[in-house]
């Protein structure tokens, strides 16, 4: 028999929650919870560190698909670093940003370091917002995302205008918009590795 | 961040100190870039590096639409096949005036002991796709550097000149066209010879012929055409029709719109010209040093 403290705090390692500071009880009763206005939250297993290369590796290739000027095509991989940087950002760091953003420079043609400086950015608010965003439900994530997108792309325009592109229009700006509708989705499909019980049984086939 | 960490949970460097550096070399290489140029090396490595993850992503489209083309039906085929061959047919006079004054201008030439004309040594070449930066207008080709494809080489279809090529890869190279908003080609009205120069519009898919004269004698459906005075673009290439022409009192020069006569989105193949850098004037410093050169030679 483990003393209590032990438990507790071997459980906090084990498990690296993504919330450290989620009280106890609202797990325990979901009923108290909703009460409150809370859902009860899965406790998630640990992310796998490849899983997210392999993400961060597979939106980038999503933004190599041969979009040309389609509007509305949102950036995947900003969505997927704001998504890395807000649940682990220990792992997937503002330096995997910037390494991101340089090969996204080179395949797009821009300016040596645009999407660097923009997903270093992105990734900065995502890190000094990750405590904040994981308490509210998705759709108001989704709030607190666009905003992270929006100034990405905000910065980006700025140094093309600087150095003397085009104006692309306010359409340019929409992108943001549906990549934050994509949130939801991007967290379901993202977190879905995790939420995948540690003991498979004929219950639990996942 | 106002309290130091106890070192169990230590992480490291701090987010702000990563984002002030991070974002200190993003707007270093950017100014690195955007004044001097010195990247290109780290650029080209970097394309090579990415080309296979490229080529992969193309893959879906090239192969839908090899199945389209698959099923597309004979009639289509046959009709388009009709099409072709009138216009072969049309073509066929223009195409023997030409070659009887091709010839002729060969044995002109050669007496003269001019120079070969360029334009002669064309390659084809295929649009991988269009970049998807939105403030810029340019297109990826599948030749590059292997195939000796140089920086400034004029881009043309069978229409007109749709670009530049201003960035070689080893197996790429980037196409601006002449809409882009940096893009400049010089021309001359093909009715009366009136020069300008032709520069990218800010409305998308246009150009505009800036500093001509409000009085200057261009009327809306004017063709342009290369006036070849850079000895970039041969001359006599169609390259835009005039939109509209406007005139006000307040400005000196006429705001001019135009229409690039190429159809950069419907056409999958383009003809990149070999660009002789021999007939390419210095630029002006260079001759300023020179004549400064010899200048110090008659002290």
């Amino acid at each position: 028999m483990k003393p209590a403290w032990l438990a507790s705090l071997l459980g906090v390692f084990a498990m690296r929650p993504a919330r450290p500071a989620e009280p106890v009880e609202l797990a325990s009763t979901a009923a108290q919870g909703a009460a409150r206005g809370y859902t009860p939250k899965l406790l998630l297993s640990p992310v796998n560190p490849l899983f997210i290369w392999f993400s961060l590796l597979i939106t980038l290739l999503a933004n190599f698909l041969p979009w040309g000027k389609t509007p509305f095509v949102p950036d995947f991989l900003a969505l997927a670093l704001v998504f890395w940087n807000v649940h682990q950002p220990r792992r997937a760091g503002i330096g995997a940003a910037f390494v991101f953003g340089l090969l996204m420079d080179v395949h797009d043609g821009a300016l040596f370091g645009e999407h660097a400086l923009a997903y270093t950015l992105l990734s900065y608010g995502a890190i000094s917002l990750h405590r904040r965003i994981l308490w509210f439900p998705l759709g108001s994530q989704m709030l607190y995302v666009l905003p992270l997108l929006l100034v990405a792309q905000f910065a980006s325009m700025l140094i093309r205008l600087w150095v003397g592109g085009a104006f692309p229009g306010w359409m340019f700006f929409a992108e943001s918009g549906i990549g934050a509708l994509l949130w939801p989705f991007a967290s379901w499909l993202l977190l879905a590795p995790q939420r995948r019980s540690v003991e498979r049984g004929e219950a639990r086939p996942l | 961040m106002e309290y130091g960490p106890p070192p169990l949970f230590n992480q490291g460097v701090s987010a702000r100190a990563r984002l002030a550096f991070f974002s200190f070399l993003a707007v270093a290489l950017i100014v690195v870039d955007s004044r001097a140029g010195l990247l290109e090396t780290i650029r080209v490595g970097v394309g090579v590096v990415l080309y296979p993850l490229e080529q992969l992503m193309l893959l879906p489209r090239d192969v839908s639409g090899r199945v389209i083309d698959f099923f597309s039906t004979v009639s289509l085929l046959q009709k388009e096949n009709e099409q072709l061959r009138r216009a072969a047919v049309e073509r066929a006079q223009q195409l023997a005036q030409a070659q009887t004054l091709d010839m002729e201008n060969e044995r002109l030439r050669k007496l003269l002991g001019a120079r070969e004309r360029l334009g002669n040594n064309a390659q084809l070449a295929q649009i991988l796709y269009e970049s998807r930066d939105r403030f810029s207008r340019k297109l990826v080709l599948d030749r590059g550097g292997q195939s000796d494809i140089v920086a400034g080489s004029p881009v043309l279809d069978e229409t007109g000149v749709v670009g530049q090529v201003t960035r070689v890869f080893p197996l790429t190279a980037e196409v601006t066209l002449l809409t882009d908003k940096d893009q400049t080609i010089p021309v001359q009205v093909m009715r009366n010879g009136l020069r300008g120069v032709a520069y990218g519009g800010i409305e998308s898919g246009t150009m505009e012929l800036r500093f001509l004269a409000s009085n200057a004698d261009i009327v809306n459906g004017d063709l342009l055409v290369t006036s070849g005075i850079d000895a970039v673009y041969p001359s006599g290439l169609p390259v835009a029709t005039v939109r509209s022409v406007e005139r006000t009192a307040k400005d000196q020069f006429a705001r001019v719109v135009l229409a690039p006569v190429a159809g950069v989105h419907s056409h999958a193949h383009l003809l990149v010209l070999q660009l002789d850098r021999s007939q390419i004037p210095p630029r002006p410093e260079e001759r300023k040093r020179e004549a400064e050169a010899r200048k110090g030679s008659r002290k």
